[in-house]
């Protein structure tokens, strides 16, 4: 019952968005790309719009996407485990329970 | 060419083939992170390809004998140098009294974010390879 409730009050707002979307169409003058094109080379003398885009103009977005990188690695380090970890497993195991009982 | 008792004996061409690409590979991902600024390509691209040497290795010398840990280290210095260099750099206004040090200051940063992504992604290849390989070598 749930799930219909969801699913039917998702399909509502989806269709709702879009017959507003239909009625007012508005589009906006391109006046930051036209921007953009014209004042690229001069503000960061890149002659590349994406390289000026990526390293100047969005360079947080640029620093956190390296970070990504980085949490996807180390989350990778975290739940994958090692090939020690499979050969030296049952040992391990073993040891610990000769331990907990000694 | 590599062939001894221990390791695993992978085909002769696609020992050769790989390692004439070897440094046409190593050219060609150094040369996309130094053009990033004038033609498309850049730092993440070129990572990608200098990730790709890892994994042509991992191809025809399936031996776990490069550091993942080492690699993931120095992935992170590389990370916190392209923190550093905008802070230094863009966000504290030097690059606008200074315009000379524009074009230096985009090939640093391709370089940084080039290296620190190949690292980023050969050692990602190679924890899933070595992963799935668990302990047995997987030939093609």
């Amino acid at each position: 019952m749930r799930i219909v409730l969801c699913s039917t009050l998702a399909l509502t707002a989806f269709l709702a968005v879009t017959a507003l979307r239909t009625q007012y169409n508005e589009t906006l003058p391109p006046f930051l790309y036209d921007n953009i094109i014209a004042t690229f080379e001069t503000d960061t003398s890149a002659h590349n719009a994406v390289a000026a885009i990526l390293l100047n103009y969005r360079m947080y977005d640029t620093m956190f996407e390296a970070l990504i990188l980085l949490t996807a690695i180390i989350g990778m380090q975290q739940f994958l485990p090692r090939q020690v970890d499979i050969e030296g497993g049952q040992q391990a195991a073993d040891e610990e329970d000769n331990h907990d009982t000694g | 060419m590599i062939q001894d008792e221990q390791h695993p004996t992978e085909s002769l061409i696609l020992q050769l083939a790989i390692g004439l690409l070897f440094p046409f590979m190593l050219l060609f991902g150094f040369y996309i992170i130094a053009n990033g600024h004038y033609t498309p390509g850049g730092g993440f691209q070129g990572g990608g390809i200098l990730a790709s040497l890892f994994i042509a290795r991992y191809v025809i010398f399936p031996v776990e004998d490069i550091d993942s840990e080492k690699l993931h280290s120095l992935q992170r210095i590389f990370l916190a140098f392209i923190l550093l260099v905008p802070l230094f750099f863009l966000f504290s206004g030097i690059i606008t009294q200074f315009p000379l040090l524009r074009k230096p200051y985009l090939t640093i940063m391709d370089i940084l974010i080039g290296i620190q992504v190949g690292f980023g992604l050969g050692v990602a290849v190679l924890r899933f390879a070595f992963f799935q390989g668990s302990g047995q070598t997987w030939h093609l």
